[in-house]
């Protein structure tokens, strides 16, 4: 009588794939932060990387000719810090629009809170990248 | 430039990075920018429909 395929001891799952670690997981997340794409690049991930690179500018450069708040604390508003949390993600941009840029947004302008969505969602989006990047280069993602 | 076509850029671009990011077969990464776009779209335009019939409130005021 023919045992069912179930109970077969030999019928294993498929090993997770490896990929192989790629330098260092902390240099890759600290570039990635600093500036979008560029912890791809440094995980041999080229292409990749120019391509959020372009995706994450991208939504900065719309943001601030929306004339969007690049977020910053403010006192009395606990949700700033939540954003700014968020928007700093960017990395350097965030402090070359800040400080060298003197950029603030303009909260009066009709796009403001269409701005404001873009920048913060750059930021947030460069945080996923540092994640990906570490994962990279841990071996954990291809 | 009007609401809709700055939500269009906006899904444009979040579809393309999370297909770039989530996705590595050139069909899975289509099929996913396409679920993508197309839900946030199209969500917003039925909120926006949903919406329609409820009057606007007064101008929030500038701190």
């Amino acid at each position: 009588m023919a045992e069912p395929a179930d109970s077969n001891p030999t019928v294993t799952s498929p090993p997770a794939v490896v990929h192989p670690p790629v330098g260092n997981p902390y240099l890759a997340g600290v570039l990635a932060w600093l500036i979008p794409g560029l912890g791809h690049v440094y995980v041999r991930r080229r292409r990749r990387g120019l391509a959020f690179f372009v995706l994450v500018v991208a939504a900065i450069w719309i943001g601030c000719a929306l004339q969007g708040n690049l977020a910053h604390p403010m006192a009395n508003q606990p949700i700033s810090a939540l954003a700014t949390l968020g928007t700093i993600g960017m990395g350097i941009p965030y402090f070359l629009l800040r400080s060298v840029f003197g950029y603030a947004g303009d909260l009066v302008a009709p796009s403001y809170e269409y701005g404001s969505a873009f920048l913060v969602t750059a930021g947030l989006m460069n945080w996923l990248l540092v994640l990906d990047a570490w994962d990279i280069s841990r071996g954990k993602k291809e | 430039m009007s609401h809709f076509f700055l939500m269009v850029v906006y899904a444009l671009i979040v579809s393309l990075f999370f297909m770039l990011l989530w996705r590595r077969e050139r069909k899975e990464r289509i099929k996913l920018f396409l679920q993508l776009f197309l839900g946030m779209v199209g969500g917003g335009l039925l909120v926006a429909y949903l919406m329609y019939p409820f009057p606007p409130g007064p101008p929030a005021p500038i701190p």
